[in-house]
């Protein structure tokens, strides 16, 4: 989508001289470097030794080293987390997909009593904070021995990835033609049939784009995770919350840095790799439904 | 894939529908309800399971006397523990301190991100590198977004007090000063954010109706002027869209503090998710922490509730 020469009016707020708008394409890099300015300096942090990061002033180019994400990554035993954490992240969002798919699919496409109600207070229950179910899911899972296992986790994240899944893909089924349906029932489909047959390939895109953003809200989940884990199942934001709480000491800028340039690098890919349906689904999903 | 549906559009189209549409299925007869519900069945359970019974178990905590040796809550205690709640000065700071962030940081990134959004709309070749490289800061998990920044604002080795003494300012104490401490946090949030709203407010942009714009232009409009009564106005459902979204996302704060300021000094950052998370997991107080979760939830409720309300109204009203 970002290279169509869309029905948009062209260059407005630009200046109509070429001077004027080369000034502001120089102003549109220079803002997007600034924001990307702090992830590059994470990057370079986590290559550098202690003693070229701590310095005045700050060295642009030092010895490359690999020691933060070598000797520190076993110590703080990094990647069986990162293991938890995808884990965690893929159960929850693919669960909450199925759930919120057909869900969403009901609200937008079928005739039922009380359709209004229940999509209102699913909506609404994405304004629930987080913070007002934890107190009972610590109870409870330390009641049912369910501290510190994955499926605690999961079903933690399904409570705001459900009410999210609904929201975008009932907007997005609502985009599709009925006739698309309408002829597989036709053709003697049930309705189920007409959902996982026809509906499901029809909207992958959409589908897509809404379990990526599932996966990226998973990954970096940090409240539910410190409550509902301990050891086995702690996930990378509790682990960085953990180094990050012992910066004052100094020292571990360089794990940090190596820790969170992990956990970014593999969302950033991702999401430069399907771009095009990340920011439609971002646009969509807030302005219809 | 399709080129990209003009999203304001489809936004008007849908409007008379309002709720959830329930008239395709019509001409399907028979149990179609039910499976309607058969559909609704695996949401229904998991948010009954994970979410309302949870709100129940909070709000009968807040009733009750908790018991840390059987670990559970026991005795009704009536309004107690909302009571002390209520006295307690550091829940009603964190209230406050909730609410400073919030009126700064949710405008100022508003207001950036469309300005940015502007800027990026400048017909040129990179214009998509420009827009696909702004998803980069906010996929950057908020704990770790927390703690680059930490770095970055270090009043010893940090790059930005040493950036500021070049020009003779400082040694700025980010994060040890309370009220440069919430600056530090608001920025923090609004270098998260602000690409967020740049990239809805980018589509809403390239969406608007371009036939507007000619008849604006052969009636002799000057850009200022179309701007204030053409764009801006033809934006506002946009703007409100993100806002809700970013209203969603920013009274459930708490990793960015947790990881840049742990809520201090003192109590300056110390949103209330932060407090209660405090109060509950580190002081053991779970019958105050349900009372104030319960304050926080039901607060949230109300003011989501005006907003969606004004939101759809702008949403429509264009």
């Amino acid at each position: 989508m970002v290279s169509t020469t869309a029905p948009a009016p062209k260059g407005r707020g630009t200046g109509r001289s070429s001077l004027g708008r080369i000034a502001t394409i120089a102003a549109a890099i220079l803002v997007t470097l600034a924001f990307l300015y702090p992830v590059i300096y994470m990057v370079s942090i986590s290559f550098k030794l202690p003693k070229d990061i701590f310095t005045v002033p700050p060295k642009w180019i030092s010895t490359v080293t690999f020691d933060n994400y070598v000797s520190y990554f076993n110590q703080a035993r990094i990647l069986p987390r990162m293991i938890n954490t995808i884990i965690v992240a893929a159960g929850a969002s693919i669960i909450s997909m199925v759930a919120g798919s057909m869900a969403g699919y009901a609200l937008s496409r079928m005739r039922m009593r009380g359709a209004g109600v229940v999509g209102g207070l699913i909506l609404a229950s994405r304004a629930v904070p987080p913070i007002a179910l934890v107190v009972p899911m610590f109870l409870v899972a330390r009641k049912l021995g369910l501290t510190d296992q994955y499926i605690t986790v999961i079903l933690a994240y399904v409570t705001f990835l459900v009410p999210y899944v609904v929201w975008l893909m009932r907007a997005f089924f609502k985009s599709l033609p009925k006739e698309l349906e309408e002829a597989a029932m036709i053709d003697g489909c049930s309705r189920f049939g007409a959902f996982f047959r026809i509906i499901v390939p029809c909207s992958l895109t959409g589908m897509v784009s809404t379990l990526i953003f599932c996966i990226i809200l998973a990954w970096e989940e940090l409240l539910f995770a410190l409550i509902l884990t301990n050891d086995k199942a702690v996930t990378i934001p509790v682990a960085i919350a953990g180094i990050a709480a012992d910066t004052e000491h100094g020292g571990l800028w360089g794990p940090l840095a190596a820790v969170g340039t992990l956990t970014v690098l593999p969302v950033v890919i991702f999401a430069l790799a399907v771009q095009k349906y990340l920011i439609k689904g971002l646009a969509d999903g807030a302005t219809k439904g | 894939m399709s080129v990209s549906t003009p999203a304001r559009r489809t936004g008007a189209a849908k409007a008379p529908v309002r709720g959830s549409g329930n008239t395709p299925g019509r001409r399907f007869r028979l149990g179609e309800p039910g499976t309607a519900w058969l559909f609704m069945t695996p949401a229904l359970v998991l948010l009954a399971g994970m979410l309302l019974y949870p709100i129940f178990y909070t709000l009968w905590v807040s009733f009750s006397d908790f018991d840390l040796a059987l670990f559970q809550p026991t005795g009704w205690v009536g309004w107690k523990n909302y009571e002390a709640v209520l006295k307690d000065p550091g829940f009603l700071e964190s209230l406050k301190v909730t609410g400073i962030y919030l009126v700064i940081a949710l405008p100022l990134q508003m207001i950036l991100g469309f300005a940015i959004a502007f800027l990026l709309n400048v017909e040129w070749r990179g214009r998509g590198v420009l827009r696909a490289l702004f998803l980069i800061p906010m996929v950057v998990a908020p704990v770790v977004a927390g703690g680059i920044w930490r770095m970055l604002l270090d009043p010893l080795w940090g790059v930005v007090n040493y950036t500021l003494g070049l020009v003779g300012v400082g040694p700025v104490e980010w994060i040890g000063d309370p009220t440069l401490a919430m600056a530090s946090v608001i920025l923090i949030d609004t270098w998260r954010w602000t690409p967020f709203v740049v990239l809805i407010a980018a589509a809403g942009i390239m969406a608007l109706p371009g036939d507007v714009y000619e008849a604006a232009k052969s009636d002799g409009a000057t850009r200022r002027q179309t701007m204030w009564h053409v764009t801006l106005p033809l934006l506002v459902p946009v703007m409100a869209a993100a806002f809700v979204v970013r209203w969603l996302g920013a009274v459930k704060m708490f990793d960015i503090a947790l990881a840049a300021t742990k809520g201090g000094p003192g109590n300056s950052t110390n949103v209330v998710n932060l407090y209660i998370y405090e109060k509950g997991f580190r002081g053991l107080e779970f019958g105050s922490a349900s009372s104030m979760a319960t304050l926080v939830l039901i607060i949230t409720m109300i003011l989501t509730y005006f907003l969606f309300r004004i939101s759809r109204r702008l949403e429509n009203r264009w």
